[in-house]
């Protein structure tokens, strides 16, 4: 089933997909993920919560007889629990035939970024490590800069960094 | 691009229309393994599906298949039309069978995107041999290829008179004037009588090719020649009274005068009618008649007016009712992606969903509104959506037939391998279990059977030592019971050896040290070899020994939530019952809350709900609870604490106990309240996030909310 829609939304992902990207707002920035791998955009809705899970791991939401996981973008990124309100969406991505909702503070905009304007990212961090991981590329769009993100390293990159390793021996 | 994609479909279609065909044959070859020859029916069938496969796989250019198909169907057209004798059955069933992996197997490579390559000579030069072989054993080593008819004669005419029990009937069917199509009505009575009928004439003849018949019907009335072992009024019965009938007359008469034929003066030629055949092959025999019956033609003349013919395989054995070879009405069946049928699952789950939404909107509970319409229409489209859901479960139930059917095949090879003579019986094969849980039997079953024929059935020299009857027997039953299926292997082989099993286990170091070989239950020694590594049979054979089947197959089941009981009696034989849920799909479920979660306990591991008072509490200094019920003290899990759940019931008294047993340990589970019980439809936790203890999966109740559904062995542990 998921390796069919995956399927789908390989051969939907024609040149008009090519180099746009979806943007949204968590904390103070501004992130840009491929539109191919966005599914659908849905409105926050109640979710299940999974016991003896990491925190980021919100929990199940039913979507349309389907179950996926939802994943806290700003907990992921480690900026702290952000409010649910009415501009709380949750972007479902699929990534490898693995469906997954990010809730995400507000949607922003589709933007075009050519590949000229895309800049890899500078290999001294502002000190915040979360974020570097996850971004593959600082796109330029006018005056300002969407931070690109790589997916699958969202999703599964469990390679600690410093704070991640403090976490995870917190947990255990 | 489109053109790839219509080969595409095109090789689909092949592999798909050609893998149904051979799994009939199989079944169709299988099923008449045991008698001395195939009836003619199979004969036609094996021969047509050989044809078609020839054909298509000409188209396909698979030239392998073609050729081999090409052979066999030459076998079975000197079959068809020669009717030689003296064939050896069971050679030719293996030949049909090698015939048929040999094209499976092809048929998989090109399944897996290779070139069908195998080498098919060695096939064919085989089938080259038996078909010379049966020729001349067949044609009294004369001709070389005897025209077709010319032995068919023998089967001929057959006197009546064989038929000690017989009974003859004259019948006249007279239909109400201006009948239209009556030549079909007439049709019809004579399809009816064929059942019972040890031979049937009939005039006018040609019925159903002659639209002139019909007025000849209407004028003269429809004639009949009734052998039959059957009394008048059961003939009646068949023919019915239609609204187009005018008047049935039944006249019994003897031998003698049945050998008459009509006598009113008919000198129609006689049509004879194959009993073996179908409709549709008589309508198409009297199409292929012109070309290929040539010697018939000839036969012809010989035919006396009046005179009657009879082509029965088996005169004077009775025709029992339909009984004799249950035809049986075919299905008509489409074939369906599995991905859309789980789609269309999805979408009526939604649709369940979106229904409760809309009947418990809040926008209904607006005082002062009339709602009566609307509940009627309401409780129409929950009753619908009821059903809907009901189509879509009973649509993924598959009966067990072809897996079945497929062990047969095992027993045949295997038992044929090691020379030992084994009668394979199936019971209630019609078993309908999910779709999922058929793909996961298979294998499992399938190790069961083997050893069964090579572990379980002695060699025909030990079964004769021992007194018993040379033929093996095995027996594949299934049956639903409570909700679970049971399928189980039988045979009546030797039974397992205690002495062995215990032997072997204390050399594998697996017996306690200080336990007596007495204390340990059959039932305990039998599961010993189910664990890795344990087989008692000292040879390795090709088929079993190895010491890998027996936890493989115990795993399998266990994949499904199954398991295997082994019972066993020296020298009487052993049973291997798996017990296995009917669907992974549906469970019965008790949902529950604590910490404002909701919880979902299969119902069949429950075994009381109990309300306790605080001072049936017992708590340990290290935190361990117990609670004591009746006498009995059982181990205490909150679930709100155990998931670090906020807001749950602290107290015991406000909580409802849940008393779960699982395999012999019994728990308490602690939970806030009970909602109710339902069907729960079970769905993977997903993937993503990783496994949690104690939950084996999730599902969505009727407000679409989502439920995790609690794993008790998980919880025991």
């Amino acid at each position: 089933m998921s390796e069919i829609d995956d399927m789908i939304v390989r051969t939907d992902e024609s040149d008009t997909q090519k180099g746009k990207y979806m943007t949204f707002k968590s904390g103070h920035e501004y992130f840009g993920l491929g539109i191919q791998y966005v599914q659908q955009i849905i409105q926050y809705q109640a979710v299940t919560m999974i016991p003896d899970t990491e925190d980021y791991i919100k929990g199940l939401i039913n979507l349309r007889g389907r179950i996926i996981p939802v994943v806290d973008v700003s907990l992921r990124f480690k900026q702290g629990p952000c409010e649910y309100n009415d501009k709380t969406c949750i972007l479902v991505i699929n990534v490898k035939s693995t469906t997954v909702g990010l809730v995400v503070e507000q949607i922003a905009e589709v933007v075009e970024i050519k590949e000229g304007n895309i800049l890899p990212p500078p290999s001294i961090g502002r000190g915040d490590k979360g974020h570097n991981k996850y971004v593959y590329g600082i796109g330029k769009v006018g005056n300002t800069v969407k931070l690109l993100l790589d997916p699958e390293k969202l999703l599964y990159d469990e390679e600690p960094g410093d704070s991640e390793q403090e976490r995870m021996n917190e947990e255990e | 691009m489109a053109d790839d994609f219509n080969t595409d479909s095109m090789l689909d279609m092949y592999l798909f229309e050609n893998g149904q065909l051979l799994e009939q044959l199989q079944e169709t070859v299988l099923e008449q393994k045991d008698a001395d020859s195939f009836d003619e029916d199979s004969i036609n069938e094996i021969f047509r599906t050989m044809h078609t496969i020839k054909g298509s796989s000409g188209i396909m250019m698979f030239d392998n298949i073609t050729a081999v198909s090409h052979k066999l169907e030459d076998v079975f057209f000197y079959l068809r039309e020669s009717h030689p004798e003296h064939v050896p059955h069971v050679e030719l069933v293996e030949h049909v069978l090698e015939v048929e992996d040999f094209i499976s197997n092809e048929m998989e490579k090109i399944r897996g995107g290779e070139t069908p390559d195998g080498d098919a000579s060695d096939l064919i030069k085989n089938l080259d041999k038996f078909l010379d072989m049966i020729k001349n054993g067949g044609a009294a080593g004369g001709e070389a290829m005897p025209e077709p008819v010319h032995e068919e004669p023998k089967h001929f005419y057959i006197a009546p008179m064989a038929s000690s029990a017989s009974r003859f009937y004259k019948i006249f069917v007279h239909f109400f004037p201006g009948t239209e199509m009556s030549n079909v009505h007439a049709y019809k009575i004579v399809y009816a009588l064929k059942e019972i009928a040890e031979d049937i004439l009939y005039s006018p003849e040609d019925i159903l090719s002659d639209e002139k018949s019909g007025e000849i019907i209407l004028k003269e009335g429809f004639r009949i020649l009734l052998q039959a072992q059957c009394n008048e009024e059961d003939v009646r019965e068949l023919i019915g009274v239609g609204y187009d009938i005018e008047k049935v007359d039944v006249f019994e008469c003897n031998a003698d005068q049945f050998l008459l034929g009509f006598d009113f003066g008919d000198d129609q030629p006689l049509k004879v009618i194959d009993l073996e055949s179908s409709v549709e092959e008589i309508e198409a025999k009297e199409e292929a008649k012109g070309e290929e019956g040539k010697p018939k033609e000839a036969e012809k003349p010989k035919i006396v007016p009046g005179d009657f013919v009879i082509q029965s395989k088996e005169p004077g054995k009775q025709k029992k009712l339909a009984k004799d070879k249950p035809k049986v009405e075919k299905a008509s069946f489409i074939s369906v992606n599995v991905a859309k049928m789980d789609q269309l699952m999805d979408l009526i789950g939604e649709l369940v969903i979106s229904e409760s939404v809309v009947l418990q909107s809040s926008d209904l509970k607006v005082p002062g509104l009339n709602l009566d319409n609307f509940n009627k229409a309401a409780a129409q489209l929950a009753s619908i959506s009821t059903d809907l859901q009901n189509v879509i479960m009973s649509m993924r139930m598959v009966p067990l037939t072809n897996t079945f059917q497929k062990m047969n095949r095992i027993v045949f090879d295997v038992s044929r391998k090691l020379g030992k003579d084994i009668e394979f019986v199936m019971v209630g094969e019609s078993t309908e279990v999910d779709k999922n849980i058929i793909e996961h039997i298979s294998d499992p079953l399938m190790h069961l059977v083997r050893n069964a024929v090579d572990h379980g059935i002695e060699t025909n020299e030990e079964r004769r030592e021992s007194g018993k009857s040379e033929k093996g027997k095995v027996t594949l039953s299934a049956r639903t019971e409570a909700g679970k299926v049971w399928i189980s292997v039988e045979d009546n082989g030797k039974g397992l050896d205690r002495d062995k099993i215990m032997a072997k286990a204390r050399k594998q170091g697996l017996l306690e040290d200080n336990k007596p070989d007495g204390a340990y239950t059959d039932k305990e020694v039998y599961q010993f070899i189910t664990l890795p590594g344990f087989s008692t049979n000292e040879q390795v054979t090709e088929y079993s020994g190895r010491g890998v089947g027996m936890d493989v197959v115990v795993q399998n089941i266990q994949a499904i939530g199954g398991t295997l009981e082994i019972e066993s009696t020296p020298g009487f034989g052993s049973t291997m019952s798996l017990k296995i849920p009917l669907t992974l799909a549906i469970i019965d479920g008790i949902v529950m809350e604590t910490g404002g979660s909701s919880f979902v306990m299969e119902t069949g591991v429950i075994k009381q709900f109990i309300r306790i008072k605080q001072d049936m509490m017992i708590n340990e200094p290290n935190g361990d609870e117990y609670v004591m019920i009746r006498g009995e003290c059982y181990p205490v899990i909150r679930l709100g604490s155990w998931y670090g759940l906020s807001d749950y019931q602290e107290s015991v008294e406000d909580g409802v106990m849940l008393i779960l047993e699982v395999e012999d340990r019994k728990i308490c589970l602690l939970v806030d309240r009970l909602v109710g019980e339902q069907e729960i439809v079970v769905k993977p936790i997903p993937s993503y996030i990783k496994k949690v203890k104690g939950l084996s999966g999730c599902t969505q109740l009727g407000d679409g909310s989502i439920a995790l559904i609690l794993d008790a062995p998980g919880l025991v542990e």
